[in-house]
């Protein structure tokens, strides 16, 4: 009798196990898509703001046509990856908006007048927020993604996800390998900052 | 060198075996000062657990309501006021960006005038939270720096850190009580009962009077031990929000520096800060002095040492 007590509880115990995984990965896996859906929602949003703030910033960059045409550019990126729906996409078009960054800045310093302005500032602030933004919701997926998928080659949360057919999660598509994992020789040399 | 997951883990360890540390402490030290109160008012340890339930219900019964409306509570005494976006851009904009990170809803963000550098957090659970920070802060830390303490509040309301704290609190007041009551009944009945009871319950007696002694302070110290080590996660978790060890740390040597004492603050909220607005372990940036007097110190503060932090940050990057 307490013999079969004691692999009744074992039973129980090991049927709560199984229970929480599968729960955790179900919900994990929910989670991983409204994150991806949560990187779309932000890069409209970006989307939405840049031509707001070009109408706005307008008077003071008036000689300024590079740093204009850079916004369009990247506004149009930004559109056609939404349309598209593609993630790869989504990553270039708001990498574009992080390189625009440091050439206002180099604008507004160069430019005592334009550098006062009020609202050189703010459209600096909004767009580093929304890269930001941008930068962090994809942060949300990679992170998801990797409690996921640790789960599913971990031992013994990986019997449960075998038995339940559970795939691994891709997350933010970045490759393998490529220029982005190695050091080139310009990387190594120390950059030359004159003021 | 831990990196960040393994840092993680091992401050959720550490902090898992003082916690169950300190409970099993408390269950012992009660066992025997509610026996000892028991012999005094019954004659025999038949009834050591009627004393705990009055104990839990009177010390669970204060702390519950301070627990439950702790974001009120301190909003009354610090005299903070709502931030908006428009005015602290990147206060509100950074929380909103952590919050996206975390996955946290959005706390109610609140600024108090002082020129002193701090920022803490509160509310029961994360639905009702909220985030302060001084205007002191904001006017002195960039948007790196401000991000890295934001990702340390914001961990604190991730981690249930408030609750954790006040069911610390309700142990520790159980057993000073308990301790209370003792102290009062041998005070009236020492003559009588210690002849009676001499053979079967001195034993008793005898422990439950040095629980009764030390067993409070215990408590309290080990309730200091789980806050530091609870600011030790939360700038870990920090880390693990932001990627960027750098911003807090840089955000943590400024406000060492700031030797300003914060107004609002009192004994009783001092465990909710971002870092200790008393300036008790404020003084050796570059430590060198008198490690045993730090030590001894150390071991009555909410908050660990400024340096301690910095160099268990700088270890991640």
């Amino acid at each position: 009798m307490p013999l079969l007590t004691i692999l009744g509880l074992i039973a129980v115990v090991i049927i709560a196990y199984c229970v929480s995984i599968f729960n955790f990965l179900s919900s994990v896996r929910t989670r991983i898509q409204a994150s991806i859906q949560e990187i779309g929602n932000q890069l409209k949003r970006q989307a939405d703001l840049i031509p707001n703030l070009e109408e706005s910033a307008k008077a003071y960059l008036k000689h300024e046509k590079d740093i204009f045409k850079l916004l369009a550019d990247a506004r149009k990126t930004i559109d056609a990856a939404v349309k598209s729906g593609d993630l790869n996409k989504y990553a270039q078009a708001s990498d574009q908006i992080s390189q625009i960054l440091p050439k206002i800045q180099v604008v507004m310093e160069s430019n005592p007048e334009i550098k006062g302005a009020d609202i050189l500032t703010k459209l600096m602030d909004e767009l580093r927020d929304t890269s930001d933004k941008v930068m962090y919701s994809r942060r949300t997926l990679i992170d998801l993604t990797a409690d996921y998928n640790i789960k599913l080659v971990t031992f013994p949360s990986n019997l449960v996800a075998n038995l339940f057919g559970f795939k691994a999660e891709q997350g933010l598509s970045t490759p393998l390998s490529g220029k982005h994992l190695t050091v080139s020789e310009s990387d190594l040399t120390t950059p030359k900052v004159s003021l | 060198m831990l990196n960040i997951y393994e840092s993680l883990e091992q401050n959720q360890r550490r902090s898992a075996l003082v916690v169950v540390l300190f409970t099993a402490f408390v269950a012992v030290a009660i066992y025997f000062i509610a026996s000892a109160l028991s012999i005094y008012t019954t004659g025999s340890t038949s009834f050591p657990l009627g004393f705990l339930g009055i104990g839990l219900i009177i010390s669970g019964l204060t702390s519950w309501a301070s627990y439950y409306y702790s974001d009120r509570i301190i909003l009354t005494i610090s005299q903070a006021a709502p931030a908006n976006r428009r005015d602290h851009f990147n206060f509100y904009t950074g929380v909103e960006n952590l919050c996206l990170a975390s996955g946290l809803p959005m706390p109610r963000l609140y600024v108090i005038t002082d020129t002193a550098l701090n920022a803490f957090a509160a509310g029961r659970d994360p639905q009702h939270s909220i985030v302060c920070v001084t205007t002191g802060l904001l006017s002195q830390l960039d948007r790196t720096e401000l991000e890295g303490v934001i990702g340390h509040e914001l961990s604190h309301i991730g981690n249930y850190d408030t609750r954790l704290m006040s069911l610390v609190t309700v142990m520790v007041g159980i057993i000073t009580l308990l301790a209370d009551w003792l102290f009062r009944i041998s005070w009236f009945r020492s003559g009588e009962t210690n002849r009676e009871n001499k053979s079967s319950g001195g034993i008793f007696l005898i422990l439950g009077i040095i629980m009764a002694i030390i067993s409070p302070l215990i408590a309290q110290l080990i309730q200091l031990a789980i806050s530091r080590r609870r600011e030790f996660f939360a700038d870990a978790s920090s880390v693990k929000l932001t990627r960027q060890p750098s911003g807090l740390i840089s955000a943590l040597k400024k406000i060492s520096l700031d030797r300003e004492p914060l107004e609002a603050a009192n004994k009783a909220t001092a465990h909710l800060y971002f870092s200790n607005p008393f300036h008790l372990d404020r003084k050796p940036l570059i430590s060198s002095g008198n490690q045993q007097i730090n030590y001894f110190a150390n071991l009555f503060n909410t908050h660990p040492p400024v340096t301690e932090r910095i160099k268990v940050l700088q270890q991640m990057s």
